[in-house]
């Protein structure tokens, strides 16, 4: 009864400039995982054997721009979900931010055109019907820690 | 070998989550996004001792991830620890206490059952 009655009044703080800044901040967590990724994945494929030699390795590692640009993004990724957590429940951020599996999906389809089987075409759906119900969740529902409340 | 490499990838990530959500949850909604302002949010992440917990959390999943690719592969690797999106929901309903109602459940599970079809 009590946590109704909390998360009720959380929903009608939640103004409309949440909403849009809650939108900001999914696309950039999203885009910047994907993008990471992909970037880090191709800059590994041109990366020695780490048995060449540790030192030649990390040398090579940390020069190699498409490794150091997925690097970038994928701080900018963590700072941004970090950032998301101050207003939203981990409950909300992590499977609205899993739509990163369907931007991946997409990108190797069209910009390295990858085949998707059919198999990965429902899993994609499944995901996708997965982020939109809990898109429809209000972001945040508990109490802030005893103490923080404004 | 490779389930042990699932079971710490999976727990040190669910644990290293959690504890991000419960340390950023502490600084209040984050308004400003002027370079102070951001500057000011990057410093809490690095020097809050409940976010850096929670970091080296996730950190450590995903080293041990890339030890499990190591010795299997990705199509084992993906699905075998996709299961962490329930712990990491069930532990977001019964420790910081967020209200997890049928359409958050629903959603968890099948993003995860999504995610075991997409690496198959």
């Amino acid at each position: 009864m009590r946590q109704t009655v909390v998360s009720s009044t959380l929903v009608r703080r939640q103004s409309a400039k949440l909403n849009v800044k809650n939108r900001i901040f999914i696309a950039l967590v999203v885009i910047s995982n994907t993008m990471g990724t992909v970037l880090l994945g191709r800059g590994m494929t041109q990366m020695p054997d780490f048995a060449s030699g540790a030192f030649a390795y990390i040398g090579r590692f940390l020069t190699n721009p498409w490794i150091v640009s997925g690097i970038a993004l994928l701080v900018v990724w963590m700072a941004a979900q970090l950032s998301m957590l101050t207003w939203a429940d981990l409950s909300y951020v992590l499977p609205v931010t899993a739509s990163y599996y369907i931007l991946t999906a997409i990108v190797s389809r069209f910009f390295l055109a990858e085949r998707i089987s059919l198999t990965r075409w429902i899993g994609i759906a499944v995901i996708s019907l997965g982020v939109m119900l809990v898109s429809h969740t209000p972001p945040r529902t508990h109490e802030l820690p005893e103490g923080l409340l404004e | 070998m490779k389930w042990l490499w699932v079971a710490i990838t999976v727990i040190s990530g669910t644990i290293g989550d959690v504890l991000c959500a419960r340390g950023m949850a502490m600084h209040g909604e984050l308004d400003d996004f002027r370079p102070t302002g951001i500057a000011r949010i990057l410093r809490y992440m690095v020097t809050h001792k409940i976010v850096l917990a929670g970091i080296a959390g996730d950190a450590i999943s995903f080293f041990s991830f890339l030890a499990l690719l190591s010795v299997t592969e990705l199509n084992f690797a993906v699905p075998a620890t996709a299961l962490s999106y329930v712990f990491k929901t069930a532990l977001a309903r019964w420790y910081l206490r967020e209200h997890v109602g049928w359409g958050r459940w629903a959603g968890a599970l099948l993003v995860a059952f999504g995610i075991v079809l997409v690496s198959l």
